[in-house]
Parts: structure tokens; sequence; C-alpha cells
């Protein structure tokens, strides 16, 4: 085989890789995705989103989308397995934010009632 | 959609729905659920605080709802718009919580402020009222100090004097008779001791003596002396009067000049009018001649 039959043939399996890729959805297997969907769920969990409801909620949308692409994935469905994947994401990020700010919130409710206590205090 | 027609649809909320409807008449899909679902969530973002703190956010909401709807407008694949759509709603809800997440850390960081600003304030009051406490402790101490010291003085002064008195009444019982009468502490000096007969010159003997009753006089302390001349009934009442005033005038000049203040010391001569024995026998009439000092005399 000379080089410029080498070069056909390669030219030739990439457009065949197409092919094949678009006969099975048309995207490849989200890999990175489903990895950034994951660790974001797992962020969400360590942040504390379990103990608030809303967030916990929203872990478990994220957690029940990472399945369903997980079946899409499967089925050779990647585009729509990424779709899911970037609503999974979406919804872990929201649910780490939601338990990130009820803890803000708790924590400057303290601190003000604190204020409170000093302030009636200073009136004695 | 720019921040412009956001603002636009919040006074149309009906805008997103009618260019559904619009792109419907002219032959496209109607909007999806999750589409008017994140331009509500958008206006909701848009009167939260995340304009005002969490802007970025805010942002990156707009440009995931822009998005969603330009795929729509486009034709995408209608599960490819409700993602977008979905990303873009989280986005906005997102905004609203990292808003309110700014909004509770400036919260609790002025509240820090201000506990800070109250704690150093009752510090200060509660320094200054242990300040205050600390004085007023240090004062009732020496206070009571002073009460101590003082009625210790006294108790000391009132010791010594009875002491002194003590000492002088015991001197003065050595010295001459002493008696505490209804006219006062009254000294008996025989007359023997003092004159000889018929005269009103003190006798050395005398002197010594008064010497002694003066300085024992002194020490007890007194506020009027009566020194009274006395005479036996023998001879003449007037002359015996006369002796007797002579007699107390000598021991009141003597008294004078041993220290007793002038002032308070007087003489007087009663002569034979108070005779306290007989003046029928011998030993009677040495015991009338005699001179008595009244101490405080009472009248």
């Amino acid at each position: 085989m000379t080089y410029n039959h080498t070069r056909i043939g390669l030219a030739l399996a990439s457009v065949l890789g197409s092919l094949s890729a678009l006969a099975c959805g048309g995207a490849a297997v989200p890999h990175d995705q489903m990895t950034a969907a994951e660790a974001n769920v797992s962020a969400a969990e360590a942040g504390g989103a379990e103990d608030v409801p809303r967030a916990a909620l929203s872990v478990k949308k994220a957690k029940d989308q990472i399945t369903e692409a997980k079946a899409l994935i499967e089925k050779g469905e990647n585009e729509k397995a990424e779709w899911a994947l970037e609503r999974a994401s979406v919804d872990a990020t929201l649910a780490l934010a939601i338990a990130r700010e009820t803890a803000l919130q708790v924590e400057a409710e303290k601190a003000l009632a604190e204020v409170q206590a000093l302030k009636d205090k200073s009136k004695k | 959609m720019s921040t412009k027609q956001i603002k636009a649809s919040m006074i149309k909320p009906g805008l997103a729905t009618m260019t559904a409807g619009l792109l419907l008449a002219c032959g496209a899909a109607t909007a999806p659920m999750e589409l008017h679902s994140a331009e509500d969530a958008m206006l909701n973002a848009e009167h939260s605080k995340a304009p005002d703190v969490a802007p970025v956010k805010l942002e990156e909401a707009r440009q995931a709802l822009a998005k969603a709807e330009q795929a729509f407008k486009d034709g995408d694949d209608e599960d490819h718009v409700k993602t977008l759509a979905y990303v873009a709603q989280r986005s906005a809800e997102l905004a609203v919580s990292v808003g309110n997440q700014e909004f509770a850390k400036k919260q609790s960081a002025d509240a820090m402020k201000d506990k800070m600003q109250l704690q150093g304030v009752l510090l200060e009051a509660t320094t200054e009222e242990l300040a205050d406490r600390k004085k007023l402790e240090a004062a009732s101490k020496i206070g009571a100090e002073e009460v101590a010291r003082v009625k210790g003085e006294l108790d000391k002064e009132r010791a010594a004097r009875e002491g002194a008195e003590a000492r002088a009444a015991a001197a003065l019982a050595q010295i001459a008779k002493v008696s505490q009468e209804k006219r006062g502490m009254v000294i008996t000096l025989s007359g023997e001791v003092l004159f000889t007969t018929g005269r009103s010159e003190l006798l050395p003997m005398a002197r010594q003596k008064l010497s002694d009753v003066a300085k024992a006089l002194k020490e007890q302390g007194y506020k009027h002396l009566r020194v009274e001349g006395h005479t036996d009934s023998r001879g003449a009442p007037s002359q015996n009067e006369a002796l007797s005033l002579r007699r107390a005038q000598a021991v009141r000049s003597y008294l004078v000049s041993e220290g007793i203040d002038s002032d308070k010391i007087e003489a007087v001569g009663n002569g034979s009018r108070e005779p306290i024995a007989d003046n029928a026998t011998a030993d009677g009439r040495a015991n009338n001649r005699r001179v008595e000092i009244v101490v405080d005399p009472v009248n």
C-alpha cells in the first residue's frame, strides 16, 4: 500500500465512522457530561442538599435524569442523553445553591438575633 | 431575548404567549410549557435581589433563556428546546438563590459589625460600672477604716481618761479625804496641816500637798472649783468668817500658781457655820477647822 492509498483509506474510515455515528443517533456517548452531572450531584450532597427539602428534590430530579440518560445511552440515543445530563447538571447546581442559601440565611438570622439580644441588653 | 425585551415582557406578561401564537399562525409549533416556565422564572429573577447582588448569574440566565427562545424560533428539536428552556428556568432560579446568598452574607456581615459595636459599648459600660463599684467599695472601705480608727482613738482616749481619773482619785485619796456628796466631789484638807492657829499663811507641808492636789485635779479635769474655808466655833463669828475666807483665798492662790485656771476657781469663807464635828471636843474642833475643795459644784 502506497502513501496515497493509506490517506484514502483513512479518509474512508473517517467517513464510515461518521455515518455509523449518525445511524446511532448522530452523537457520541456524552461521557464528559455524565461525569460533570455526577460530580455536580456529589457536590450538592456534600453541600448538605439532602437536609434541605427543596434542594433534596432537585438532587432527586438530577439523579432521575442521570438514570434516564444512562437508559438513553443504552438505546444509543446519545443526543437525548446529553440533554438529560444537561438538565441533571443544572438541577444539581441549583440544589447546591439552595442548600448554601438556606445555611447562609440561618446564619444571618442567628446573627441578627444576637444583635437584637445585645440591643435589648444595652437598653436595660 | 435581551434585557429590554425581558423588561417589555414584564410589562406585557403575555408577550411570549403572543409570540408563540404568532408562530403557530405561521404554521410553526406551539411554544412548549418549559419555555413559559423559564420566562416566568426570569421575571421572578428580575424582581429578586439578583439584579443588585448577583448580576453575573442573572446575565447567564438571560442568555440561557435567549438561547432557548432562539432554538424555538429556529424550529429546533422540541426536546432540545425543552432542555434549553429547562436549563434557562433553573439558571433564573439559580440567580435568585445566589442573590439571596449574597444578601444573607451581607446581613451577617452587617450584624457582625453591629454586634462588635454593641459589645464594645456594653464592655465600656460594664467597665465603667465595675470601676464605679470598685470606687464605691474602696470609699466604703476607707469610710469603715476611718470609723474604726476614730472609734479606736475615742476608746483609747476614754480609757486614758478613766485611767487618769482613777489615778487622780487614788492620788487625791492619799493626799486628802475625798468624798462624793450631793454638792459634788469634795476634797477635804485638815486645817491643822495647812495653817498655824489663827493664821492664813500656808505651811510648807501644805504647799506640797496642794501641789499634789493641783496635779491630780489637772489630770482628772474639772469645769469649776470652789474652795471653802471653815473654822471651829471658838472666837467671834465675824472673825472666823474673815479667817476662813483668807485661808480659802490662800489655797485658791496657791492652786492657781500650780496651774489651775483662775477663771474656774473661786474662794468662799464659811466661818463656823457648817461644822462637820462636835465643837465641844478638841478632836471635833480640829475636824471642823478645814478647807474643802468642791469639784464641779452642783450649786
